[in-house]
């Protein structure tokens, strides 16, 4: 796990993971793959994010938003699940919460369900390959919001 | 295989290998085979639909397999175990949403279902029968074949 | 036996085995026992495959194809009229390939091939006038053993080129000189060699389709390659190349002309009813295909249609759906009917040209999954496949036609056979699937 002390330009900012009280915020990571869903927290835990849990599936996803609500800052969600897909999860969980900050992952080729999620309330997207700069980028952007 | 289609799987494998594994890559020569028929070891299927019906297979050795997930992953893996699996499973998946993200802007409407990874030796694959065009892509962690099998709907 | 002596027996047995210096190659001839200096002989086969060479001696069997070299085969017993096995038509015979002075390979019949003996060349004796059937010149010496008597023939002697003749025993024999063997057989082989040549450096298959015109060409190429003073055997692909040159269809490499358009047209069905499908495999760089397109576009000006191309040369095809060419490349028709965009760069074909037809990177020993055809243009393809796959094709080729479709090939290839019916227009062959 990479830490603040491997990525040296940090030592001169404070960590983006962080709330102006200190305390970390929290993600909740929905994705079907063991790992994006790696990929996703070690980039935001070397940012002292705090990742909450991480599920499978929209349904397992749903689910926990539920359980650890309102403790959860924002939820990645990966767009091609089995057994609820991240577009029916999405909607679900704003029902649940119409507050929810939600950003899609998604694989490139599905612009039309990355449209379909925006308008739905998704806050943004980012593509696969993931890029650190790109991830942080939008997580700040849309936390910031 | 339409020619068309040919390209944007042969830059996609190539490109997005680049990006997230690295390294000396070079690009074997292009042949067909009359049926699709993995033979490396590991083997993940991507399904495509659409304007085509057919699939994408990434085939590669176990020891490749192992050597590309390390790297994706930033440390050794040991064994080639769920996370392993799942890390070429992404590799397969990224592979072919470029290339059908390229065939779109040529005015080709494919669409790819999630990957199924399998692996074993001489898997029988249910596209049996449609002519396959083979991409080598040679790197230092092995011999990579990306095995395209299309067939025109109607 | 006394000890002693079975030990002198093994003795000298030992002895003469440390002492065998000459091995021979044992075999029977006319109920007699014979052998040939081992070092004279090549190889030995069964075989009845030689082929007969007309205007030759009795003795000469035929030509054999051993692994490219065309080789004469004498009948042994023929020639030195020994009274041979009868074996029944279609039974291999033995034959044992010499290598002589100068390289000469030949290889001759005899009645079966026993083994190889080493013996002692101390052992044998010159030939006595009274042991042969056959003239005592051609006998090197005789040696028994283990109870036989080998009569070791001098086969260098037998077939040399400075022999004044094979003196035979009948005295009404030809005196001919072994010349007349190897002339005969010559010719015989260029053309085999020919053939064998075409497939080496063009993977060109001589066979049905296009024997006659092979043939034909040999004549021609003889005569000009004797003009010439040059040989007649394809020395390279270059050679190759050049006999092939009057093979090739007319515009091949190149869109068709308003000729070849008109006789097209007129061999063409009426539109069926839904989409003319046409299978155009070899299809390279798409002339033949956007010939065909456009074609088609002028006689059914109102019906749909679809060329399926298809090729395996990854290069050629990878141009065809963008292929450009400068304005003198393309025959007045193609712009007459508006089938052409001119641009900076040079012309392309308009979209709905573009639009018909579908180009594959295709290996056609494949499966293919094409709808019924009305039309197939397989132009020179099918003489660069094996036998075997010419069959296969031209079957595959059959099954995926219409009752009634057009099958149009190379112009110098022909198909002869049931089911085909023969059309002939202008410089256009095509072949029509009768019903069988």
């Amino acid at each position: 796990m990479k830490t603040k002390s491997d990525f040296p330009s940090i030592n001169e900012r404070p960590p983006e993971g962080l709330k102006e009280d200190g305390s970390a915020f929290s993600v909740l990571i929905v994705d079907d793959s063991m790992f994006v869903a790696k990929q996703i927290g070690q980039i935001l835990t070397s940012e002292e994010f705090k990742i909450a849990g991480t599920a499978g599936n929209g349904e397992e996803g749903l689910e926990k938003y539920k359980e650890m609500y309102p403790n959860i800052d924002l939820v990645t969600m990966d767009i091609t699940m089995p057994k609820m897909d991240g577009v029916t999860a999405l909607t679900k969980i704003l029902e649940f919460d119409k507050e929810a900050k939600i950003i899609m992952i998604s694989a490139l080729g599905k612009q039309d369900l990355v449209k379909k999620s925006l308008m739905l309330g998704a806050k943004n997207y980012i593509v696969k390959p993931l890029d650190r700069k790109r991830v942080l980028e939008r997580v700040i952007s849309v936390l910031r919001q | 295989m339409r020619v068309e289609y040919i390209n944007p799987f042969v830059e996609s494998a190539f490109n997005v290998l680049k990006e997230v594994v690295g390294g000396e890559l070079t690009r074997g020569d292009l042949y067909l085979k009359s049926t699709t028929h993995p033979v490396l070891g590991i083997t993940v299927i991507v399904g495509l639909a659409g304007d085509v019906e057919g699939s994408v297979i990434i085939d590669m050795s176990e020891e490749t397999a192992l050597a590309i997930a390390s790297v994706m992953n930033g440390e050794e893996l040991s064994d080639f175990d769920d996370l392993g699996k799942a890390t070429i499973s992404e590799l397969a998946n990224m592979i072919t949403a470029q290339a059908v993200t390229k065939l779109y802007d040529l005015g080709f409407k494919f669409d790819l279902t999630p990957p199924a990874m399998i692996t074993g030796q001489n898997l029988e694959v249910s596209n049996a029968g449609v002519e396959t065009l083979i991409v080598p892509v040679d790197m230092p962690q092995g011999k990579i074949e990306i095995n395209v099998a299309i067939r025109e709907r109607g | 036996m006394d000890t002693a002596v079975n030990q002198t027996v093994l003795e000298e047995a030992g002895d003469l085995q440390q002492k065998i210096d000459f091995k021979m190659v044992t075999f029977r001839l006319g109920g007699k026992d014979y052998g040939i200096d081992i070092m004279k002989v090549k190889e030995i086969l069964k075989g009845n495959k030689f082929t007969f060479v007309p205007n030759t001696l009795p003795y000469v069997a035929g030509v054999y194809n051993l692994r490219g070299d065309i080789i004469p085969i004498i009948d042994l017993r023929k020639m030195f009229y020994l009274p041979g096995d009868v074996k029944k038509h279609k039974a291999q015979e033995e034959v044992i390939i010499l290598r002589l002075a100068d390289d000469l390979i030949l290889g001759i019949i005899v009645d079966s091939i026993s083994k190889v003996q080493g013996i002692v060349s101390d052992t044998i004796q010159p030939p006595h006038p009274l042991f042969g059937d056959i003239n005592i010149k051609y006998i090197a010496g005789v040696v028994e053993y283990e109870k036989h008597l080998f009569i070791i023939l001098d086969v260098e002697r037998i077939f040399s080129e400075t022999a004044e003749s094979f003196e035979q025993i009948q005295p009404t024999g030809e005196k001919e000189k072994k010349g007349i063997i190897k002339k005969a057989a010559a010719r015989e082989a260029d053309y085999n060699f020919v053939v064998e040549t075409l497939r080496t450096f063009k993977s060109f298959y001589v066979s049905d389709l296009n024997r006659k015109w092979v043939e034909n060409r040999f004549k021609e190429w003889r005569t000009f390659r004797e003009d010439e003073n040059k040989p007649i055997q394809l020395a390279d692909p270059e050679d190759a190349g050049q006999y092939l040159e009057k093979y090739f269809s007319p515009y091949t490499n190149m869109l068709w002309g308003a000729d070849y358009k008109e006789n097209l047209l007129k061999l063409m069905p009426d539109p069926p009813e839904g989409m003319f499908n046409v299978w155009n495999p070899g299809c390279g760089r798409g002339f033949e295909s956007y010939s065909i397109a456009s074609i088609a576009r002028i006689k059914y000006p109102e019906s749909p249609f679809k060329i399926w191309s298809s090729d395996n040369d990854l290069l050629s095809i990878s141009a065809a759906p963008n292929l450009q060419l400068d304005r003198n490349e393309i025959p007045d028709y193609f712009f007459k009917a508006q089938l052409i965009v001119e641009q900076d760069k040079g012309c392309k074909f308009i979209d709905a040209i573009k639009a018909n037809i579908i180009y594959e990177y295709h290996d056609l020993t494949h499966n293919n999954e094409l709808p019924k055809l009305d039309m197939i243009i397989a132009r020179d393809i099918l003489s660069f496949f094996d036998l075997s796959l010419q069959d296969h094709l031209l079957t595959d080729f059959r099954e995926h036609l219409k009752d009634g479709g057009i099958l149009i090939l190379g112009i110098n290839e022909e198909i002869s056979g049931h089911g085909w019916y023969r059309l002939e227009q202008g410089n256009i062959i095509a072949y029509k699937k009768d019903k069988t």
